[in-house]
């Protein structure tokens, strides 16, 4: 099949950038993973059994330098992650775009044959929008464990935080499989 | 006489024994290097066990994680998928485990059987003869059937080990990794096989 114009050619890059943004995020997860259980280490030193908060009232402590390093290299992680989601909407959003087009030029039947092997348009839009809602989950999960990581938490609670962030509970196990389904019908990987 | 006599029956054993132990060798690179790649994933079940923990002592709805109401039961099943993603791995190991020992064992069976066939020819004293350079027939016979004993023997024990580990039996996966290394045992027997071969090499 030849998608090297129009609709075809949109679905066929967004494809291929759905790939490299999620290939990116797993590679900032690695890095994010080593990050987190430096805080927790850190915070584990400073009091064994519980990361401990200072007293309200208190004037904050010194957390010191590794601390403040790793909790900063964090930020920074999880910024990228969110540019990265920022992204995927964008693509979502242009796939629904597509679906629209075809809707408007051909009417509610739509093309009639798939652009490619057998995906009608429809489920390029279900599988980016599928896609997009794991990662806001994850994100947001993400953005609240490294508020709370630098914080206060008894070990357990601390070690529940770093297993959220490694095992990242809101991308399914099968989501790798979805990107790939998408990658074969777009001519990406060969059949 | 004719040249080409026939070998005495106890050197031709003696050259099959002397092949058993380069065999013996091979396997036991095999044995510690597949041993070795079991060392991180057994750290893993530990890990992992420890991490399972953690979340059943946490009661979410009573921490900063409360806005993720279905947390618990997601983070819980990504846990035990790895889980079973390195149990599964490791019984691949103890498949390669299972080879070495089996390729052993076949071994001393053809060992055994030209034994058996030339036994009429082999006396006690030629089977007990030892040399300054080469245990006898005897000795070589008794350390090929102890290291098959301790091939069998340690794999069962992994195996046992391995097979008896569930996801919701948190203290015993906690424990994998030190009873995993109390299974470790030497051989004194291996210990001779490999010095004996050591000391020949070039012949």
């Amino acid at each position: 099949c030849s998608a090297v114009t129009g609709s075809g050619r949109k679905l066929k890059d967004n494809a291929a950038d759905w790939h490299n943004l999620i290939l990116r995020w797993e590679k900032l997860n690695n890095e994010g993973s080593g990050v987190a259980e430096k805080i927790v280490d850190q915070r584990l030193k400073r009091s064994p059994g519980e990361a401990a908060a200072p007293p309200p009232g208190s004037a904050p402590p010194n957390p010191g330098r590794p601390l403040e390093q790793a909790c900063s290299e964090l930020v920074g992680v999880v910024s990228k992650m969110a540019s990265i989601v920022a992204k995927m909407e964008r693509l979502a959003s242009s796939e629904r775009g597509v679906l629209e087009l075809e809707t408007f030029q051909r009417g509610a039947a739509g093309r009639g044959g798939p652009l490619f092997h057998s995906w009608p348009t429809q489920l390029f839009v279900e599988q980016s929008a599928g896609l997009l809602q794991c990662y806001q989950k994850e994100l947001a999960l993400k953005q609240r464990v490294l508020q709370e990581l630098a914080h206060t938490g008894p070990q357990d609670l601390c070690m529940v935080y770093l297993s959220c962030w490694l095992h990242q509970p809101y991308i399914p196990a099968d989501s790798r499989l979805a990107l790939e389904a998408l990658l074969l019908e777009t001519g990406h990987r060969a059949l | 006489m004719s040249s080409e006599m026939s070998i005495p029956s106890s050197l031709a054993l003696q050259q099959v024994l002397r092949k058993s132990f380069q065999h013996l060798e091979t396997n036991q690179k095999t044995w510690h290097s597949v041993l070795a790649e079991c060392i991180p994933l057994v750290g893993s079940v530990g890990n992992l066990a420890q991490q399972l923990r953690a979340l059943s002592n946490v009661n979410i709805p009573n921490t900063p994680l409360q806005a993720f109401p279905d947390l618990q039961q997601r983070l819980h099943f990504k846990l035990v998928l790895a889980l079973d993603i390195v149990l599964e791995k490791l019984n691949e190991k103890l498949v390669l485990l299972q080879s070495v020992r089996d390729s052993h064992s076949n071994q001393l069976m053809a060992a055994f059987q030209l034994y058996e066939r030339d036994a009429d020819t082999l006396d006690l004293y030629t089977c007990t003869q030892r040399s300054p350079v080469a245990p006898s027939i005897a000795d070589m016979l008794e350390w090929l059937q102890n290291a098959e004993l301790y091939y069998k023997q340690q794999f069962l024990k992994r195996k046992t080990l391995l097979h008896s580990l569930m996801p919701d039996d948190l203290s015993l996966l906690e424990s994998t990794p030190e009873r995993w290394d109390s299974l470790e045992t030497s051989s004194d027997t291996l210990f001779r096989v490999s010095f004996f071969v050591e000391s020949n090499k070039g012949e």
